[in-house]
């Protein structure tokens, strides 16, 4: 008699859980990092040389589309707005369980973040779009507090409010109109604004605890995978969030660490804050806002970035293998060709 | 730790769980252990005050019992004696987290209309979660020892548990010592049959409050947070959710705390039969919050006379038991008004009805006419729903504003889409309607039969199909989480 009640129990619970977990993929939140996640994470049958990890600043400012059409170069933007530095590590975990030893390029901007946990609905876009896995059970243990815990492992319980906005799009996904991107997304916008530069300094601040964790996982992960590992600070009006209760005060003082820990291990650090005037970045036309570069202004830091890769790596140029055919067909869809105007090579 | 929350729903599976395989003589250990426990989540200090007001009250019932037993004539003086000190301990601790300001601004204002300023220190004390259900069930229990209809509780333990009682603990039912008490010393084994009913009264519970309650509440939240903005039909609308949002939200409560009895082994006593459906407000009374009324009923009412004196001595004991009710409910004017208008209502009703019987007889009106009862309960929902205007606004002069703004009416609310822009989107607003529907529709069919034995002996791929849906009906049409918002219970509040 026990037996049976608890066997139903469990069945019942069983029944409940798959119908929740079925109907979770079709209330998250769709975003334009949906399409993007999907397509790098699980449905491209490409191999990346390079992959772009990080916040919104890596979202906007390197253009895998730039570098596919400058040299050739594959790779992927995996960087979603507000990624805190504990998600892109489980989220790195989780690119490399497909590309093994590309070049990981890693935006340190969020390592200035001193909240443990970031904004939910930031830090959702990266778990939502995670296949359930360990690696996923473990994003969620480290990325969100305990009593998100349930909303993050069953999104239904989350996203269920979005029962009266679901489209036909919520229940078959496509995102055939994001795939070309290659993960990439940069306003049109022109700032306008000049930066307001800060003072060089000789100051070090300290990374706060939890992220200078993850940038040493992170660092253990490149010898352990054995994959090159690249720091990257975009250029962005530090002023901004200098303001906010939940970042580091002085930006500076803090990239001054990371120079350090950078040389400490061995790995580049390419601050292009301090790379404006060479790579002729015109700060009020090529941001879209304060903080974010513009596709004019990614085309530069890309393309910038591009000749270091180039340089640096012995990578593969695609361009011209008959495999690759489809990376133009994409090209032709990418703002890099129908905003930046960047030309097919003949003979492509 | 709310009903509605995650926490609970792993606690009491494993409270009720421990409960079945502990051995008896221990099972009241585990429920006091997991009752504080509960107590404490919301707060850990006003614990010293539950405590308090238990072992009053306990120490009193032993020394009431004493005095009993003495022959020397100082009896009955005795009893009183503690009775007193037992009442006056707990209603000022009561008095002193919920009424202290009230009262401080009432006497500044008494003084103020006599011409002396005087400015009354406001205190802001947090008052304990459930402060005023347990302080009446301590009373009741007082009460009861004192005038022998229950006997004493010799276990400090288990009066303690019979206070303190998780599953009732926040919002009632409001228990009395002479039903409840004896059930401690019941040795309970899990039944099955049992399980499934008290889990089907907390399923139905979890959809008044989940489904119909906070979605209904987002509209009421809107009008009434901005009374001066409102009119006409949003007002009207606003109030008839705000009806049934405390039903729902109550009834809810209620059903989750007695289905949760009911898994335990435990009779709790109904607190609502149907209220909307009462054809008079002297019904009403005996269908909404009926552990509560019953308690008014028992210790102030009858104690003040009830009905057995003059006209005018049963008019004013009607209205000081409604006035009391209300302040019980809030310390604040407008839960005065609120409870005097209910006691008004009831004098005013006792005052016309020699004349409404003569009336219904000249015009030959048959009081069993489906229509003639459908007429006498929407009167009576209109008058109900009238006085939940100052139950649910803030404040005295918030609830005059609401009234005047009722009354300035725009037609075009009817169809430019106002209603939709009062913090329920179009399909909300249905889904809510919806729930009122199904709420209305299940207490109509509930009438005179059981409908979870009806439901149970149905054949079983029925009721898993119907068990797995409304399950799913909670998770997508609920109002919980982190980015819809999930609410309180209102009666938590009191």
């Amino acid at each position: 008699m026990a037996r049976k009640t608890v066997f139903k129990i469990f069945a019942f619970c069983l029944a409940v859980g798959v119908v929740l977990t079925a109907l979770s993929k079709v209330f998250v939140l769709k975003t334009v990092h949906t399409g993007d996640l999907q397509e790098g994470l699980y449905l491209s049958d490409d191999s990346y040389d390079v992959v772009f990890m990080g916040g919104s600043h890596m979202n906007g400012g390197m253009d895998p589309n730039v570098l596919w059409e400058k040299h050739g170069i594959s790779s992927f933007n995996y960087a979603t707005g507000g990624q805190p530095i504990a998600e892109t590590y489980h989220l790195l975990r989780e690119v490399l369980q497909k590309h093994k030893n590309p070049v990981v390029v890693l935006d340190v901007f969020y390592l200035a973040m001193s909240d443990p946990y970031g904004d939910d609905a930031w830090i959702s876009i990266p778990l939502d779009n995670m296949r359930f896995s360990w690696n996923k059970l473990e994003t969620i243990r480290d990325c969100t507090p305990p009593s998100e815990w349930i909303y993050s492992l069953v999104p239904i319980l989350k996203y269920h409010y979005r029962w009266s906005e679901l489209t036909i799009n919520d229940l078959f996904y496509d995102n055939s109109a994001r795939y070309y991107a290659k993960g990439f997304g940069a306003g049109t916008n022109r700032y306008g604004k000049p930066m307001t530069a800060f003072a060089d300094t000789e100051e070090k601040a300290s990374i706060p605890a939890k992220n200078l964790e993850y940038l040493n996982k992170i660092i253990e992960l490149s010898k352990s995978e054995n994959f090159p590992l690249v720091f990257v600070n975009l250029p962005c009006d530090y002023s901004d969030t200098d303001k906010d209760e939940d970042w580091v005060d002085d930006c500076e003082a803090l990239f001054n660490t990371v120079a350090d820990l950078a040389e400490q291990n061995g790995i580049p650090f390419l601050d292009y804050y301090d790379k404006i005037k060479e790579i002729g970045l015109d700060f009020p036309n090529d941001m879209n806002n304060a903080g974010h570069l513009n596709v004019w202004g990614a085309g530069k830091v890309s393309a910038h970035f591009g000749n270091y890769l180039k340089q640096n790596y012995s990578l593969a140029d695609h361009r011209y293998e008959p495999s690759y055919a489809q990376w133009w067909t994409d090209y032709r869809k990418s703002s890099a060709y129908c905003v930046l105007h960047l030309p097919v090579p003949s003979g492509v | 730790m709310s009903f509605v929350s995650f926490r609970f729903l792993l606690f009491f599976p494993l409270v009720t769980f421990l409960y079945f395989v502990i051995p008896q003589k221990f099972r009241w250990i585990w429920l006091l252990a997991a009752s504080y426990y509960f107590f404490m989540s919301w707060d850990a200090y006003p614990v010293l005050f539950l405590f308090l007001s238990t072992v009053i009250t306990w120490l009193g019932g032993i020394l009431t019992a004493k005095a009993g037993k003495r022959s020397d004539g100082k009896a009955d003086f005795l009893k009183k004696a503690v009775l007193a000190v037992s009442l006056a301990a707990n209603i000022g601790i009561l008095c002193t987290f919920k009424y202290l300001d009230f009262f401080g601004e009432l006497g500044s204002w008494l003084c103020a209309a006599f011409g002396v300023q005087a400015a009354a220190p406001r205190f802001g004390l947090a008052a304990p979660v459930g402060i005023s259900f347990y302080t009446f069930r301590v009373l009741s229990y007082s009460m009861d020892v004192y005038r022998g209809d229950a006997p004493p509780e010799r276990n400090l333990g288990k009066y303690a548990l019979f206070v303190s009682f998780f599953p009732q603990l926040v919002a009632g039912p409001i228990e009395k010592a002479k039903n409840f008490l004896p059930q401690f010393a019941e040795a309970h084994s899990f039944d099955l049959e049992r399980a499934k009913r008290g889990l089907l009264k907390m399923f139905w519970g979890y959809f008044e409050k989940m489904v119909v309650a906070d979605r209904l509440g987002k509209l009421v939240d809107t009008v009434y947070a901005a009374p001066q903005s409102h009119y006409g039909l949003e007002v009207a609308v606003g109030t008839v959710f705000f009806a049934f949002q405390l039903y729902c939200d109550f009834d809810g409560y209620s059903n989750i705390a007695l289905g949760a009895c009911e898994i335990l082994g435990f009779r709790g006593s109904e607190n609502f039969k149907r209220p909307y459906f009462s054809k008079s407000i002297k019904e009403f009374w005996k269908r909404w919050h009926i552990t509560l009324g019953s308690w008014f009923w028992d210790y102030l009412y009858l104690p003040l006379g009830g009905n057995r004196c003059s006209k005018l001595r049963h008019g004013l004991n009607l209205m000081a038991v409604f006035i009391v009710c209300g302040l019980w409910h809030g310390a604040a004017l407008s839960f005065v008004a609120w409870g005097a208008l209910h006691g008004l209502y009831q004098v005013v009703g006792l005052l016309l009805r020699p004349g409404k019987n003569r009336l219904e007889k000249r015009l030959n009106i048959r009081q069993n006419a489906l229509w003639f009862k459908a007429v006498r309960a929407g009167c009576t929902f209109v008058l109900v729903d009238f006085a939940w205007i100052f139950f649910r606004a803030d404040g005295f002069r918030q609830a005059v504003l609401l009234i005047r703004n009722l009354f300035r009416f725009d037609p075009a609310a009817f169809w430019n889409g106002t209603l939709f822009g009062l913090g329920l989107s179009a399909p909300e607003f249905w889904a809510g309607v919806v729930g009122i529907a199904v709420v209305a529709a299940v207490g109509f069919l509930g009438r005179g039969r059981d409908l979870r034995e009806s439901f149970l002996s149905r054949g079983r791929v029925f009721r898993w199909t119907v068990c797995t849906a409304s399950v799913l009906a909670i998770v997508i049409f609920g109002v919980y989480g982190p980015i819809s918002g999930s609410g309180q219970f209102i009666y938590s509040q009191f």
